[in-house]
């Protein structure tokens, strides 16, 4: 029975085609933002997850400031001094303390000079950890070896920095020749595909800069519990800040993995309790579209109810009929939204990973998405046309069949 | 004989703020199995309100109604509607064919609400269709039909469920002469071979020599010959 009720609903709105569809595009625009953003913004999340990962559990991160303003941080020039990396060493559990200092440099290829970020890392203690914990590895060529005046560089350079770049090439970095060892595999974003690493003590003497690094990792010994450890680090630096008065003592911050997760993870949240709040005002503009729709054709259907009534239709079964209608402009307009939310999702993915590779970002498409997108659309467009069918169905029938 | 419908003392009366309208009062009449009744007054006298009445479109302000011996002025209106689906088949002066729906459709249409599958009541659609000389005009949608042609549609309509009681609302009130007697032909065809009850209501005084019984009402009230 209910199949005729939906056939009946159909041929309704065929016979309305035009406003039907106008209809249906309100629901559309709704669920498309929804669909689109969220996957996006969820594809976003994933891949800054999926860096993350790289980075294993025994590894804390140690920078200055107080982790409330990282880019303030990074900017302002703050770094850890010799003293302070000294600190973290003697804290228990430490097994390894990587500094990666940076810096922007001009850098020339053969005839081609471009200004690239060159990083300093120990070859002797920090390779391992890079290749173990942060999934370093060469696509070709070989890790560089210390006091060679070797570099790598990232999987970008070859591409976009120096296209003619081959391993074996030489780079003359501020006056100085090294030889390109080895390429890269792709880090997961663009800056850090394009760097160029040397040797840390060729790093100090090329750039000129003694001491000091923006940022260090820490290897743990293995087993040994992070929320400790960067707990011991924290005593260490404190310590050691408080035996130099003379200078002003700028607060660290030690991360663990599981406090960057967890960073992310809530800006990522904010983000898109964002995004659902916008598509749901836009969905909400859909689902008054259908009632205004709903009453007007219950409005001028108001004869065809009261035939319906006179040979026999209850309440339920008006109900049922424009409540079929609703619902089925709710429905079609979430397949119209899921399918072109999609499309953009697709869309923006393909930009970013072939057309302008900025960062490596993947359109999160999960079948809930699409399942949580239909269900929304169809249930916006039954309550939206339950008002509408109840009045309907209220009518009365000798009224609703003397009307004109 | 059996009475199908029979009515008690029934007033309808109409609330309009500062009168009240009595449209009927006290009307009282019974109609048995088999008859062919044709209630007969001019506009205004409150012949339509009682045949929203007898074929339970509505339900009285006072007094009873009388179906197959229930007392359907109490019904509910989901009740009623159970009602009229089931004993009471409809021909309208206007026709009241959903127009976008073809002739064997629109007869089907009453079936949708019984619960009964659309498909076994298509083949008894299409029978009475030809019965009414509709077998070539199935699919036609009422605006391709004349006159005469959705009159017919529409007493087929009233056919489907096998009704106890055929209520006819001016049936020859749209058509031309020549038709109207073949639609009246139709309904007489009704009663005496297949013994339908018949009720039309009518203005038209022409229609009495169908009809073995005679209702006549005016200002709300039957008249006694």
């Amino acid at each position: 029975m209910n199949t005729e009720y939906f056939k009946i609903a159909l041929r309704n709105l065929k016979s309305r085609s035009m406003r039907s569809w106008l209809t249906v595009l309100g629901i559309v625009i709704g669920i498309f933002l929804v669909v689109s953003l969220l996957s996006l913004s969820e594809g976003l999340k994933d891949s800054v997850m999926r860096e993350l990962k790289m980075m294993g559990g025994d590894i804390l991160i140690v920078y200055p400031g107080d982790g409330s303003d990282i880019v303030t941080t990074m900017m302002g020039g703050v770094e850890l001094k010799d003293k302070e990396i000294e600190a973290i060493k003697r804290a228990e559990g430490v097994d390894i303390v990587l500094e990666m200092p940076f810096t922007g440099s001009v850098v020339r290829h053969f005839q081609e000079t471009k200004m690239a970020l060159i990083y300093g890392i120990d070859l002797d203690d920090g390779l391992p950890l890079l290749r173990d914990n942060m999934g370093w590895e060469m696509t070709s060529g070989e890790f560089p070896r210390p006091g060679r005046r070797e570099v790598m560089v990232g999987n970008l350079v070859p591409k976009d920095l120096f296209p003619e770049m081959m391993v074996g090439d030489s780079i003359n970095i501020q006056g100085k020749e090294f030889t390109v060892s080895g390429v890269l595999r792709s880090l997961g974003n663009k800056q850090d595909d394009l760097v160029i690493a040397l040797d840390l003590d060729d790093f100090r003497s090329t750039t000129g800069k003694r001491e000091g690094t923006p940022v260090a990792m820490v290897q743990l010994y293995e087993g040994y519990d992070a929320e400790i450890a960067a707990e011991n680090i924290e005593r260490e630096l404190e310590q050691s800040m408080t035996r130099r008065r003379d200078e002003d003592s700028p607060s660290f911050s030690v991360m663990t993995s599981e406090t960057v997760t967890n960073m992310v993870d809530s800006i990522m949240g904010t983000v898109q309790l964002a995004v659902i709040a916008f598509a749901s005002i836009a969905i909400l503009v859909g689902g008054i579209g259908i009632m205004n729709t709903m009453y007007t054709s219950v409005k001028e259907r108001t004869k065809e109810i009261g035939i319906l009534k006179a040979v026999g239709a209850k309440r339920s079964d008006i109900t049922k009929i424009f409540l079929f209608e609703a619902g089925i402009i709710g429905i079609i307009g979430g397949i119209g939204g899921v399918v072109l939310g999609l499309l953009l999702a697709i869309s923006v993915e393909i930009y970013f990973s072939q057309i302008h590779p900025v960062f490596y970002l993947e359109a999160h498409i999960s079948i809930w998405l699409i399942l949580f997108g239909l269900g929304f659309s169809f249930a916006v467009g039954c309550l939206s046309g339950f008002f509408p069918a109840r009045q309907g169905a209220k009518m009365k029938p000798v009224d609703a069949l003397r009307y004109e | 004989m059996e009475n199908v419908l029979e009515l008690k003392d029934v007033w309808k009366i109409y609330d309009l703020g500062k009168i009240k309208l009595e449209v009927l009062r006290g009307v009282s009449f019974y109609i048995k199995k088999g008859d062919f009744v044709v209630v007969l007054g001019p506009s205004g006298s409150g012949k339509s309100t009682l045949l929203n009445m007898m074929s339970c479109l509505d339900v009285p302000t006072k007094g009873q109604v009388f179906l197959d011996g229930k007392d359907v002025s109490v019904f509910s209106e989901d009740k009623l509607a159970i009602v009229r689906g089931e004993k009471i088949g409809f021909v309208f002066q206007q026709f009241n064919l959903l127009p976008h729906l073809t002739a064997i459709q629109n007869v089907v249409l009453p079936t949708l609400f019984r619960g009964t599958s659309f498909q076994e009541k298509t083949e008894r659609a299409k029978e009475i269709l030809s019965s009414v000389g509709l077998s070539s005009r199935l699919n036609h949608k009422p605006s391709e039909l004349s006159g005469g042609e959705k009159q017919r549609v529409a007493i087929s309509r009233a056919l489907i469920n096998n009704p106890e009681i055929i209520v006819a609302d001016e049936p020859t009130g749209n058509v031309d002469s020549k038709t109207g007697a073949h639609i009246m032909e139709l309904l007489e065809n009704l009663n005496k071979k297949e013994g339908r009850t018949v009720v039309v209501v009518t203005h038209d005084a022409e229609l009495e020599k169908f009809s073995n019984k005679i209702i006549r009402i005016r200002d709300g009230n039957l008249i006694k010959k």
